[in-house]
């Protein structure tokens, strides 16, 4: 399968893979950053994944951006 | 129904506070989430704990054990911590051996030896050269060396035994001797012997064992890297290995945050202080349970209003 892919497209699977790691990251990061906030165990974990969840919608939206940009070049 | 302001709950308790706050600012910078333990702040040091750790070593396991280290630039604002460690080195005691293991790798000892000064047997990965195919020629076994008197001085003498391409062999070994440095990154010091006897199976004459060795974790986890080695790193790894340096970094820049909660946290309170009246909807005032005097000020978020002081909880 591979090898019917071109090295640009190569290039691309290996940054898209890399990109996965980058939610766990998220994760830890909103974790940590609204327990620092607060105190309470519901209010934390309730912080931490609206945090997490615009973390990775901004991220998402500006991969889009760049996908729809590099479209074709 | 009677109203939260009718008949406020009882605030929160403060277990930390009547800990010692320098006993838990020591334990948060050198183990994250040591410091919410001793006070008692079990949720929050799990959550510190594991997340930032567990970033660190992350980090570590995907750059192979070479992202921690300290190389400073001489010349350079920062003459003795690198502005990279200075991050990781927020992660605490996991970060601190770089700060002993550049020293100790920039001594003049710490050099690759060309002669063997005394017996070694260890464990040995590696191939046998030359091999007219890539896939072949490959060793793994024990190796058994010694320094004997020879015609010239002190020469290499020694065995290998184990498998070559999945099959037994045993190798005699002389002549050619070079280990790498003890003290480097990588948890595998490099090894290169000259054959002379390959035995009947193997034509030895002229050929090299070149492979790998454990090196000591004690030598090896925190010591800088070799140009080399990190060119070769990034060869192999390519974003993958900035994504570990990011991993470290991130967790020690985390771990920050964490002190300063341990010390002066909860930033914006315990989370429940916008308590409505049920009944009378948003147009009420807020009841808030308990509101902390040191913190309130530091809070990013809109004030609260008519947030009032909580007693302090009993013990």
């Amino acid at each position: 399968m591979f090898t019917a892919l071109l090295p640009a497209q190569i290039l691309l699977f290996a940054q898209v893979t890399a990109t996965w790691y980058l939610l766990p990251l998220a994760l830890a990061i909103s974790l940590v950053y609204s327990a620092s906030r607060y105190e309470l165990p519901e209010r934390i974990l309730g912080r931490a994944i609206r945090l997490f969840l615009q973390i990775v919608g901004f991220m998402g939206a500006a991969f889009l951006i760049l996908w729809v940009l590099t479209y074709g070049i | 129904m009677s109203s939260p302001l009718s008949n406020p709950l009882p605030p929160h308790p403060r277990p930390w506070e009547e800990k010692n706050p320098w006993i838990a600012g020591l334990f948060a910078v050198l183990i994250p989430g040591a410091g919410h333990f001793y006070q008692g702040r079990m949720l929050k040091g799990v959550i510190y704990s594991v997340s930032i750790l567990g970033l660190f070593i992350w980090g570590q396991k995907l750059g192979e054990g070479m992202v921690v280290y300290n190389l400073p630039d001489r010349g350079g604002a920062f003459r003795h911590v690198a502005l990279s460690y200075a991050a990781q080195l927020g992660t605490g005691a996991v970060a601190m051996p770089a700060l002993i293991q550049n020293r100790r790798a920039e001594d003049p000892t710490n050099r690759e030896s060309l002669q063997l000064l005394k017996p070694m047997t260890a464990e040995f990965t590696g191939r046998l050269t030359p091999s007219e195919e890539p896939d072949t020629g490959r060793l793994v076994g024990t190796v058994r060396l010694e320094p004997v008197d020879g015609q010239f001085g002190s020469e290499l003498s020694g065995t290998f035994t184990g498998q070559l391409d999945g099959q037994p062999v045993e190798l005699k070994l002389g002549g050619r001797f070079k280990l790498d440095k003890p003290i480097k990154a990588g948890f595998r010091r490099e090894l290169e012997c000259g054959v002379v006897d390959g035995g009947p199976a193997v034509d030895g004459t002229g050929r090299v064992m070149k492979g790998t060795i454990p090196r000591s974790f004690f030598n090896a986890y925190g010591s800088p890297p070799d140009p080399g080695q990190l060119d070769d790193l990034n060869k192999r790894l390519g974003k993958l290995y900035e994504l570990a340096l990011v991993f470290t970094w991130i967790a020690g820049l985390l771990n920050v945050l964490v002190v300063w909660d341990c010390l002066c946290g909860p930033a914006y309170g315990f989370g429940d202080e916008h308590l409505e009246t049920p009944s009378a909807g948003k147009s009420a005032a807020p009841a808030p349970r308990t509101e902390s005097p040191r913190t309130s000020d530091l809070s990013t978020e809109p004030p609260r209003p008519e947030a009032r002081s909580a007693p302090k909880a009993p013990v």
